[in-house]
């Protein structure tokens, strides 16, 4: 704004306490780092949502691949197999989906509440700012008509200056207390405000692992390969390849 | 001499056994895991002869061409022995069967040898060759060939079935091509969800960390236990080495295996042109061949493919199983690491009460009330609308008081009032509309000329020039009607009009006022001729004109 210009032309008078303005700074600075933070993790569990929903619909493409190849029909086996696999990663995608929704509604939702307050905190500590300037301003008016020398025109403008300071020195200082008395206020309920979001994420994510964990468990089982541990499996296809390319009609040289 | 032939009959009952097994012709393609038997070949011969004390050893070649020269040798032996033998002798039938077995012997190495070769001879990669070596190629020969294969294909195409058809061979195809098929898409979904989940989960720790950090205050967090999921990056680190290891890997080589018999099927299928070509006439020298190759061809092609099959249809479902594996125990590890913080459960809607509760808290803070971007706008239009203080009831002013001043005073002294003024100032004073003044003097004591000292007969006082105009008698009448007019047009009652510029204003045009940085000035509209409340009347050292709403700064008093 038009600020700028007054904060390099005037000398900083000390008007206000230096206690008071870095008390001020401090809780504000406090609250403009929270301002920061929450935007930021808005922007983080959106994205965070979107990677999910990815995940999960690329997992049912690989099971609906599958199922279209005609190898199904040929084979029993692989047939259920592959329809067991593609059960398995729709009630997946049906998981993660609640799960966001979740998500959405309980952490999401409320950041943005919370995040909604900020711009009335900036404007208020902007008018404190107005007014302090005004309070500078007439001040230094104030001062200046009280060296010069007390003729009449100069007492009676050196006695309205002080009438117009008065209102605007009461402004400030009511802004000044008002803010100074509710930034902590407002840092502080935080807390309780964000804790709650932060339970329901955590559960969120428990409660949707535990299910994937028990789907992909049965699903193993269900896969007629009991017992079969990875090294088992590796060394098969690794037999499996080699006997591939023993065969004579594959390219090797 | 009879035990012999018995025995060689015997042997030649198992006649196809043995050499089906080790394709004599092949052996003198060294491959790699034909060199065991090779070895175990020739240890077993290096042991016969030290064993029968054997000085002549023969070379590679001469040992490894040995078997072959046994396996020719034999029918001519056969056929020697069972033209010397008379007809009547029990034997004759028996060496008859013996040749016929032997010749069959020779033949199925022959074909057996055939396969290979035309496998071999068509395996050759095409895209090594370059366009001119394909040129080269080209002769009369070969474009005849072609020319009849595609005229036979036509046919095929547009009659229906060809005559040369192999069930097993199609179903073997089309078993090849779809697993191609699969095995590609899986290859590819595969990485893609490998790669999503990759993605996925750190950024949702990472969420899970900041919101964590925002809802606990750091004297918790010094004090209590590391409850991040910090190392719930692993369980992600370790997917996806594992994964690759265990099937892409494999899914990938199998791929590369896909692209080798296709050569070979599409030769397979010239052939069959050709052949069908050839059983539509006569039977001669080269209908034989062609049968004979494709005959060769497709029994090779229709044995390995179906290993083929067998054998890539398994590596995609143990692949599978390891993926859903794989998953199985990463969902199981994200779980614990998420579990570390598990909190008390409490009912979505039981949060949902609890921050609307707090949020209201909040938004009762004076600063948020005061500020609200929706209460911004509104709260001009208040201030505006700010119900007026009735001065204290003044004597007004009557005839008399006129009449004094007309009196007392100079005609061009006397102005009138154009609408009702409001004391804002010290020294100032209200008028009515209408009312008659004097001026005294036309400046104030501050030197700002738009400020007049007037008198009304009762006091006198500061009044804006502004608000004056010069009396004229004879307009009186018609005068207040004008006033009323002009009036008419929204002059809104606002207690406060002094306001200041924050900062200098330049004009740009005629109807803009210049504005001096602090410069007071009187407001007469508080907006433009067509309504914008951006652009304000204001009045200063006489001037008019208008100037932003945002350079001005109230001036508020008490």
């Amino acid at each position: 704004m038009s600020w700028i210009p007054f904060k390099i032309t005037q000398p900083k008078k000390q008007i206000v306490p230096k206690t008071v303005e870095r008390d001020f700074e401090r809780e504000y600075g406090k609250l403009q780092q929270l301002e920061e933070q929450t935007r930021r993790l808005q922007k983080d569990m959106k994205k965070s949502a979107d990677a999910d929903l990815a995940m999960s619909k690329s997992a049912v493409k690989i099971s609906l691949d599958l199922l279209s190849n005609p190898l199904c029909e040929q084979d029993q086996d692989f047939l259920n197999m592959v329809t067991a696999l593609d059960t398995a990663m729709k009630r997946m995608d049906a998981f993660n989906q609640e799960k966001v929704n979740q998500i959405q509604k309980t952490v999401i939702e409320p950041l943005k509440k919370f995040g909604s307050v900020f711009p009335s905190l900036n404007m208020a500590v902007k008018r404190r700012e107005q007014a302090l300037q005004d309070y500078r301003r007439l001040q230094a008016k104030v001062e200046k008509y009280e060296e010069k020398e007390k003729t009449g025109p100069v007492l009676a403008k050196l006695h309205q200056a002080r009438e117009e300071l008065r209102p605007v020195r009461e402004d400030f200082e009511a802004k000044n207390k008002q803010l100074l008395d509710e930034m902590p206020r407002f840092y502080g309920s935080r807390l309780g405000y964000f804790q709650p979001s932060f339970e329901s994420l955590i559960r969120a994510q428990v409660v949707y692992y535990s299910e994937m964990h028990k789907i992909f468990g049965d699903l193993t089982q269900q896969l007629d390969q009991p017992g079969h541990s990875d090294e088992q499996r590796e060394q098969e296809n690794e037999a499996k390849l080699s006997e591939l390319r023993a065969l004579s009609i594959v390219a090797d040289d | 001499m009879e035990v012999h032939y018995s025995l060689s009959f015997c042997l030649l009952q198992e006649r196809n056994r043995p050499f089906q097994n080790i394709p004599l012709g092949s052996i003198v393609i060294l491959k790699p895991h034909k060199v065991l038997i090779v070895k175990n070949y020739f240890q077993t011969q290096w042991k016969i002869y030290m064993q029968e004390g054997k000085p002549n050893l023969l070379d590679m070649g001469s040992l490894m061409i040995k078997p072959i020269q046994r396996v020719m040798k034999y029918p001519l032996l056969l056929c020697e022995l069972r033209n010397s033998t008379p007809a009547s002798h029990p034997d004759h039938r028996v060496l008859g069967d013996a040749f016929a077995a032997v010749k069959d012997i020779n033949v199925n190495i022959n074909e057996l040898k055939r396969r290979k070769d035309l496998v071999l001879k068509y395996k050759k990669n095409d895209e090594d060759e370059s366009l001119k070596d394909k040129l080269s190629k080209l002769n009369i020969h070969s474009i005849s060939k072609k020319s009849k294969r595609v005229t036979n294909h036509l046919k095929i195409l547009t009659r229906g079935e060809s005559q040369v058809k192999d069930n097993t061979f199609n179903r073997e195809e089309k078993l090849f091509r779809s697993l191609e098929k699969t095995v590609r898409h899986c290859v590819k979904n595969i990485s893609f969800c490998v790669q999503h989940i990759q993605d996925a989960m750190p950024l949702a720790l990472q969420s899970v960390r900041d919101l964590r950090e925002i809802s606990h205050s750091k004297d918790e967090e010094d004090g209590g236990c590391p409850e991040t999921p910090s190392n719930a990056s692993n369980p992600c680190r370790d997917f996806a080495a594992p994964l690759q290891r265990l099937v892409l890997t494999p899914l990938s080589a199998l791929l590369s295996l896909f692209p080798g018999p296709h050569k070979l099927i599409q030769k397979r299928y010239d052939k069959l042109l050709d052949y069908n070509g050839y059983l539509q006439r006569s039977a001669g020298d080269e209908s034989d061949l062609a049968k004979k190759e494709y005959e060769a061809l497709n029994a090779q092609l229709v044995e390995e493919l179906q290993v083929f099959n067998r054998a890539a249809r398994g590596i995609l479902r143990n692949c599978l199983c390891s993926f859903v594996a794989r998953l199985g125990d990463l969902m199981l590890l994200a779980e614990r690491a998420y579990s570390t913080v598990a909190p008390a459960p409490r009912l979505v809607s039981g949060i949902s009460e609890i921050q609307n509760r707090l949020l209201e808290e909040v938004q009762n803070l004076n600063f948020v009330k005061d500020n609200s971007a929706t209460f911004i706008e509104r709260k001009l239009s208040f201030e505006k609308k700010k119900p007026m203080q009735i001065p204290p009831e003044m004597p007004r002013q009557n005839d008399t008081h006129r009449c004094q001043l007309l009196s007392t005073y100079r005609a061009e002294e006397l102005y009138q009032a154009k609408r009702k003024c409001n004391a804002t100032q010290e020294l100032d004073i209200n008028l009515l509309e209408g009312e008659l003044v004097a001026v005294m003097e036309q400046n104030d004591p501050l030197g700002s000329t738009s400020r007049w000292l007037v008198d009304t007969g009762i006091v006198k006082g500061y009044v804006y020039s502004s608000f004056l105009k010069p009396y004229n008698p004879a307009k009186t009448q018609r005068g207040d009607s004008e006033a009323n007019g002009t009036d008419a047009d929204s002059f809104q009652e606002v207690d406060e009009q002094i306001f200041y510029a924050v900062h200098a204003f330049q004009a740009r045009s005629d109807h803009e006022l210049s504005l001096q940085e602090h410069q007071r000035v009187h407001i007469l509209r508080f907006c433009d001729l067509s309504g914008n409340k951006e652009w304000w009347l204001a009045e200063a050292q006489g001037q008019q004109g208008y100037v932003p709403a945002n350079y001005l700064g109230k001036m508020t008093y008490a």
